[in-house]
Parts: C-alpha cells; structure tokens; sequence
C-alpha cells in the first residue's frame, strides 16, 4: 500500500459514521414502579442489552466495537414508571442515541406488555450523561 | 411444560453469596447475555435467530458459591454449550476479578435443563 493511501486510509471519514472518541457506554433504566424481583430486572436488563448490542451492530457498528473492546461498560439506574421511561427515549431519540425498550411478555410477575427497561446506547458517556445525570443507581 | 417446547433459551447462573445488588446482578448478567449472544452469533448463527425470533428467553438462577459455578461452566462446555464466565472489573462492590455470573446458550431447552435442573430461580 502506497503512502497516500495510507494517509487516505486514516482520514477519510467511515462507511458506518464517526468513530466515538472517549469512553463508551450503555445505560440501563429500569422501571421501578413496577415490583419486580432481582432475577427478573436481570433478565430484562439482559434483554435490553442484547437488543441494544445488535441494534448498535446495525447502525454504529464502529461504537459497538469500541464498546466490546473496552469491556462492555453499563451501568443500570432506575426511573419513576414507564411515563418516565417514555420521556428518556424522547430525549435520548432526539439527541440521535439509540434506544431499546423492552416489554415483558408476563409469564411471571407482571402484567403483559409492561415496559420493563430502557436501553440508551452504546454512546459516549458524555452524551448520554445529559439525559440521565438526575437519575439514581439501582 | 410440553415436551414439544424446545425452543432455545439461555440461562444466567448468579452466585447467591456475593450478594450483589440489584443493579450490580443485572449489570452482570447482561454482560453475559451480550458475551453469549455474540460467541454464539460466531458459532450457531441459526440458533441464536431462532432464539431471538422466540424472544430471546432468558433465566435467571442462583447457585450458593462459586465452585457449583465453574462445576456448571464445565458440565455445559462438556455438553457442546456456549459459555460465558462474567469477570467482574471490581469497580465497585466486589474485588476485581471476582467471578459473578455464568451465561449459558443460547441452547435448546432441554440441553439447557439437563444441566440447571436442580437450580432455583433467583
């Protein structure tokens, strides 16, 4: 590979859009109002987070990768109920991060077609930051 | 449940004595649902669609240590299963390197069974 190659290789811009710079991560809101046991919230945390990893492997592969490579970093906060729920995915929608809902299908515990848990991301911390930075650790 | 009900599944084993909270233990165990899932996109492509088209069912169960743990790792690995072993980084709650959570399929659910039979929900 030539030299000029080289160098176009390492400016152009990428096919699946920018490559994040800083740290990655992806957040789990879970829908406090309803009374869910610890088992449950981590099979639905589990849902989110798969359907966010291949949601991101989609449409931002490259953040996906940076992702995985750093060690999957996530972390999970909790909201009032799935009102409040619905507004972060508006916000976070807004701001172009993406969203994962998951509903239950209530074969235990909860009625059918609760929204359980949201997703944001994988996306730069900071970005993501914005919408969730008045939420409390689960 | 039916016998005719083999549809694929994964389960997430916690260990029950790190006492992990309820937003550490869902942390973890999606970590190894991300990690399984991605090892078995590699490796049973077909599978894993099928599980995700039949909603990506998920469980959780506990084990009391660590040792029934890795002796669960070992027997699934020895049925062909995919594995997953969560490393925690010890940011928080547990010393790094802690072992938390073992991922096991997607896999049919009767290999799955074979296996976490004994299990009590978490």
């Amino acid at each position: 590979m030539g030299i000029r190659s080289i160098i176009h290789k390492m400016t152009a811009p990428s096919q699946y859009g920018e490559s994040p710079s800083g740290p990655v991560k992806l957040v789990l809101i879970v829908n406090n109002g309803l009374k869910m046991g610890k088992g449950k919230i981590a099979a639905q945390a589990g849902h989110a987070s798969v359907q966010a990893t291949l949601k991101a492997g989609e449409k931002s592969p490259l953040i996906l990768q940076s992702w995985l490579s750093s060690g999957q970093k996530k972390i999970c906060l909790k909201g009032d109920d799935a009102d409040h729920l619905l507004v972060l995915e508006k916000q976070a929608k807004e701001a172009g991060l993406l969203t994962s809902k998951i509903h239950d299908a209530g074969h235990t515990q909860i009625p059918s077609g609760s929204l359980t848990v949201l997703a944001i991301g994988p996306c730069q911390d900071e970005l993501v930051e914005k919408i969730t930075e008045n939420l409390k650790l689960l | 449940m039916s016998k005719s009900d083999d549809s694929p599944s994964m389960a997430l084993i916690v260990r029950k004595d790190l006492g992990l909270s309820a937003g550490k233990m869902a942390v973890q165990c999606s970590h190894a649902a991300v990690s399984c899932t991605m090892a078995s996109r590699k490796t049973n492509s077909r599978l894993m669609e099928r599980w995700l088209n039949g909603g990506a069912r998920k469980i959780c169960l506990k084990v009391d240590d660590l040792q029934s743990l890795q002796r669960l790792a070992g027997q699934a690995q020895a049925a062909g299963l995919v594995t997953h072993l969560v490393k925690d980084a010890g940011h928080t709650e547990v010393e790094p390197g802690t072992i938390t959570v073992l991922g096991i399929g997607p896999a049919p659910r009767r290999s799955i069974d074979a296996i976490t039979s004994q299990l009590k929900p978490y």
